[in-house]
């Protein structure tokens, strides 16, 4: 559950009640463009990645053109240096990405630091990769009133997610599901993470995003996050879901774990996933 | 204030004693109550005028008057706008007591109306900053869904500000919302709305009399920064069985008082409820709103030294989706109040009061389900004393104790499956004394004064955990350090506040006056929001060992002048404030449910200034006022913002206000207003970026740097009402309304998002759009009205 469900709860009463809406132009003024990072380390065996961009005008179109000429290095706290190279298999959509030269495993309970050099200036992050409970298991159940009234035809299954949540630890998650492998959101602005604040410890069948149809692939990745982390989507999930401060706080940039006022967040993970055949 | 300042302020306290007794001894009182002549109830400001001595004195909130003067014949004038001017010859020769009756004015229409107030209280009055609400008049005024609303002609007033239409917040010389102390029958309402603040929760068919304080705010007053909104209700009719009924767009009303024991005793009920969800439920909707008032009241007069009043408020808003999910919030404020006389001279009102302010939201489910609640309680004991010393000096004394619990949140499963504990906030208390003593003081013919000071004393007490932090202001890796235990009522931290208060009123001629005003208030309440305007599911909480009390300072200064033999009342007034730890929070703060909430506090200076012109005619076939308002008002707050200045989030630079009424003929009168303001500023993204494949973030460079367009809407109103069929015992009329009648879009908020068509589906996952929100486009209603 989310804290900010009050302020959804509110923009929903307020369009129930009234409202009618309208594209304006903003005159928003010139900024110099910000530095974004984006990198992940999880504790899978792979090559992990670390994106750089830039941040736009408001009312710019188009994709972001990636920064391609940053010096990025990954060091673990056994001092294992790991170094990135900027799209090393020359992708088509692969400016800006970097991935590290080899691949390799984080180790849970260890703390990853970013460094990213940018001309004169250095971007830093820390961040820790905290242990993930396992997922129990996934069971495909169908929802009767979707059955019912289905919003798109056929898809009337949902997906119910099982596991134990540790209550001894103070644990933070973060949630990506795949529908035939591409990633599904419910609405474009929805981030699913947790906090375990107010769980108990049986999570017996909580339903996982969207509806599926029979033949549909599932897949529920489950990342652990730090506190920083947790912190860092909340306040993304706050922003993409602002009203403009009417009735929720005044938008502002997330915090984040990178230094020098640079935007995006460095994440370390542990992951765990499952997946399941509708049928 | 110094301690040598507060010395000298008893001094002068302590002279006017002495003062008192050298010249006192020679002196009769006269005193009493003035009432309505049709129904009984106490009048409020009634100036009573006597006109050989050329003093004068008012009644005050309780509708009771004393003067003292020498053995003599004299003619006493009692005057009050609507009714008629009641004069009395007495020869005084013992202490005598008079209530006097007044009949309502019976205005002919073609008379030209000539004021007959012998002194008029716009100029002469010491108060300044203070605004009267005529209640009948807001009954003829446009309304949003006919609705008559005290709030929306308050929104209308100078120096109040409104943060958009559909609200009940207003924002008075620059304070923010929950800095407006808002009391019915004395009772502290801490969420006035209904449904988010289209509607405010007072019920304008039991509203006897409502004022609202901006500035130079007497001693009795004290507990938040920027205004006191004190509404009234009535008593109920104690000569008369009588009632009104009103069947309305959104809600229906109805409304019974009447005697319980003739001249004695009476009561009032009065409920209204809306009923679209009834309509809906009819065509098989799910989504249900509704809201209801229910106000009651009964009073008994002994004699004329003891009078009780028993007062009871509750309303409340109930939100159901799909059977499954829910939220409802609402108030009950209660107030026992008995007014007695001890002497002559020693007026006292005693009260006991409750307020409660609670909400709940419900989610059904086998899985998923919780419910959270959240509450707080008020008790106050509270004792205010008049004593009229002489015709120069009415003094004003008390004490108010309050205690009150804060529950921010409580979270429980609604199944044996959910993956929910129970989960609670823990609570707080606050014990609250106020002891005041104030003296307005008739210097000379032309000169008034008004001093005097209120001693807060304000204590957090326990039970309680005080979580102790490495660094208090760090919300990210929060580290405690310590945890302090508290017993019950074992006291966490005190605050002592003096709040000086001083108002001078100087008579240039009978037309004209000029008056100043200082005060310092203290707030130990603080709304837990970062939103422009509150919404029901806020929490408050005491001023504690993180949270230190907010204090404002104000003086103002302000020219009255009044024309045409003072049917016309103008003012010019100039106001300066500047707030100390002014109650903010960190950016991204997160104030529900958490449990180190004092991370996320970050108080620190606000100011403003402002200049505000009213011209207002009471009286007549037209009455109605117009205001202009230039203020600014700015924050400065330590880790918000960067620590730069900001504009408050409800800054408007210009707002001109214009409301009136017409009375045509006896069977039709007009009413219409206009409002205009400069927009309020806003966040809004100076530019975006990508983050994770599917998010286009806004990049946010400053708050508050982007205003709103221009604010502006014309509203309008007939009443009509049928000639009156003599055999019939009741009187109808309709009230027909335009809100915002050339259907202006006036802007809510503006919001980003991916650009999209009309059917909602993203037209490109790389373009943003930003999106403004306005309310209501121009909607008409009609009021039926009943009267028996």
């Amino acid at each position: 559950m989310n804290k900010n469900i009050l302020y959804l709860l509110v923009l929903l009463a307020v369009a129930v009640l009234a409202g009618c809406e309208e594209t304006v132009k903003l005159e928003s003024e010139q900024v110099e463009p910000k530095v974004v990072i984006e990198g992940l380390v999880t504790n899978e065996n792979i090559q992990h990645y670390v994106k750089v961009s830039r941040s736009a005008e408001f009312y710019s179109s188009g994709d972001f053109t990636g920064v391609t000429d940053a010096v990025i290095t990954v060091e673990d706290d056994q001092g294992n240096v790991y170094n990135y190279v900027h799209n090393p298999s020359s992708a088509e959509n692969g400016e800006g990405y970097y991935l590290s030269e080899d691949a390799f495993a984080g180790q849970i309970g260890s703390t990853y630091t970013l460094t990213v050099t940018l001309g004169s200036e250095v971007y830093t992050a820390t961040d820790i990769i905290k242990p993930v409970t396992a997922i129990d298991s996934l069971e495909v159940s169908l929802n009767e009133e979707e059955f019912d009234d289905p919003e798109d035809e056929g898809y009337f299954y949902e997906i119910l997610f099982y596991a134990k949540e540790p209550q001894d630890t103070e644990d933070y998650y973060l949630f990506k599901f795949y529908r035939n492998d591409s990633l599904f959101l419910d609405t474009e602005t929805d981030i699913y993470y947790a906090n375990d604040d107010l769980l108990g410890e049986s999570i017996d069948g909580i339903p996982t995003a969207g509806f599926y149809k029979l033949g549909d692939k599932a897949r529920v990745e489950m990342y652990s996050i730090s506190r920083q982390g947790y912190i860092y989507y909340n306040d993304l999930y706050t922003l993409l879901n602002s009203d403009g401060g009417m009735f929720s706080p005044p938008p502002a940039n997330p915090r984040s774990n990178l230094s020098n006022n640079a935007l995006g967040y460095f994440q370390a993970s542990a992951v765990v996933s499952d997946s399941i055949v509708v049928e | 204030m110094a301690p040598t300042n507060l010395t000298k302020f008893l001094f002068i306290l302590s002279l006017v004693w002495l003062s008192h007794y050298s010249l006192a001894q020679q002196k009769y009182t006269i005193n009493g109550y003035t009432k309505d002549a049709e129904s009984g109830e106490e009048l409020i400001g009634v100036t009573v005028y006597v006109n050989e001595l050329k003093v004068g004195t008012a009644t005050n909130v309780y509708g009771f008057y004393a003067l003292s003067l020498p053995p003599g014949d004299y003619t006493l004038i009692f005057s009050s706008v609507g009714y008629q001017t009641v004069t009395r010859q007495i020869s005084l020769t013992k202490n005598e007591t008079y209530n006097v009756e007044l009949p309502v004015e019976v205005t002919s229409l073609d008379e030209i109306v000539i004021s007959d107030d012998p002194i008029d209280a716009n100029v002469t009055d010491i108060s300044m900053s203070r605004n009267e609400l005529d209640i009948k008049q807001v009954k003829k005024l446009p309304a949003l869904f006919g609705e008559p609303d005290i709030i929306k002609t308050i929104q209308m007033m100078p120096g109040v500000i409104t943060a958009g239409e559909g609200t009940s917040s207003f924002f008075v010389r620059g304070g923010s919302a929950d800095q407006n102390l808002i009391l019915i029958d004395e009772a502290p309402v801490y969420d006035p709305s209904h449904l988010f603040g289209l509607f405010s929760v007072f019920n304008a068919d039991v509203i006897k009399d409502s004022e609202l304080y901006k500035g130079g705010i007497p001693a009795r007053y004290g507990g938040r920064l920027s205004s006191i909104l004190e509404v009234r209700t009535k008593d109920g009719n104690n000569k008369k069985l009588g009632g009104a009924a009103g069947i309305g767009t959104l809600a229906s009303r109805f409304m019974l008082e009447g005697p319980i024991r003739k001249e004695k005793s009476s009561f009032i009920i009065s409920g209204r409820r809306s009923y679209a969800d009834l309509f809906l439920k009819a065509a098989g909707e799910e989504n249900l709103v509704h809201f209801y008032d229910v106000n009651a009241k009964v009073n008994w007069k002994h004699n004329n030294n003891n009078r009780f009043f028993a007062a009871l408020y509750l309303g409340r808003d109930v939100f159901n989706f799909d059977d499954t999910f829910g939220f409802d919030w609402g108030n009950t404020t209660g107030t026992f109040r008995w007014n007695h006389l001890f002497n002559d001279r020693l007026f006292s009102n005693t009260s006991l009061i409750v307020s409660n302010f609670d909400y709940a939201l419900e989610f059904d489910d086998a899985v998923q389900g919780f419910s959270w609640t959240s509450n707080l309680q008020e008790f106050s004991f509270k004792e205010d004393l008049n004593y009229y010393l002489n015709t120069r000096n009415e003094l004003q004394f008390g004490y108010h104790l309050t205690y009150r619990r804060f529950s921010p949140g409580k979270i429980s499963p609604t199944s044996d499956a959910s993956i929910f504990d129970t989960q609670e906030i823990q609570n707080d208390y606050a014990l609250d004394h106020s002891i005041y003593i104030g003296n307005e003081q008739r210097l000379t013919d032309r000169l008034t004064l008004s001093y005097g000071a209120r001693l807060s004393i304000f204590q957090n007490v326990g039970k309680s955990d005080v979580y102790l932090y490495e660094d208090p202001q760090d919300n990210i890796d929060i580290v405690r350090t310590d945890t302090l235990h508290y017993d019950h009522l074992e006291t966490i931290k005190t605050y002592v506040n003096i709040e000086p208060r001083f108002a001078a009123r100087f008579m240039i001629n009978p037309q004209s006056s000029l008056k100043v005003s200082y005060n310092r208030m203290v707030q130990n309440t603080h709304l837990i929001s970062s939103g422009t305007v509150p919404i029901p599911f806020n929490t408050w909480s005491p001023s504690n060992y993180y949270l230190k009390p907010q204090l404002a300072d104000q003086v103002a200064i302000g020219y009255f002048r009044n024309f045409k033999d003072n049917t016309l009342e103008f003012s010019v007034e100039s106001y300066y404030k500047d707030i100390d730890n002014v109650t903010d929070f960190a950016d991204n703060a997160q104030l529900f449910f958490n449990r180190d909430l004092p991370t996320e506090y970050r108080q620190g200076d606000s100011w403003s200034y402002g200049l505000e012109l009213m011209l207002q005619k009471k009286e007549g076939r037209f009455t109605g006022f117009a205001s202009y308002t230039w203020s600014k008002t700015e924050r400065k707050i330590d880790g918000v913002n960067l620590s730069k200045p900001f504009l408050a989030n409800y800054d408007r630079r210009h707002v001109f206000n214009i409301v009136g009424t017409y009375d045509l003929n006896e069977k039709w009168s007009f009413g219409g207003s206009f409002t205009y303001s400069t927009g309020r500023p806003i966040t809004v993204p100076a530019g975006r970026y990508k983050y994770g494949d599917v998010y286009q973030v806004d990049y946010i460079s400053e708050r508050n740097g982007y205003l709103l367009p221009d604010f502006h809407r014309l509203d309008l109103s007939a009443t009509l009402t049928p000639r009156k069929n003599k055999d019939r015992k009741w009187k109808s009329s309709w009230v027909f309304s335009l809100y915002n009648a050339y259907s202006r879009k006036n802007a809510f908020t503006i919001y980003t998002r991916l650009q999209q068509d009309d059917e909602g589906n993203i037209t490109n996952g790389n373009v943003k759009e930003a999106r403004m929100i306005s309310l209501f486009p121009v909607l008409p209603s009609v009021t039926y009205n009943i009267q028996f």
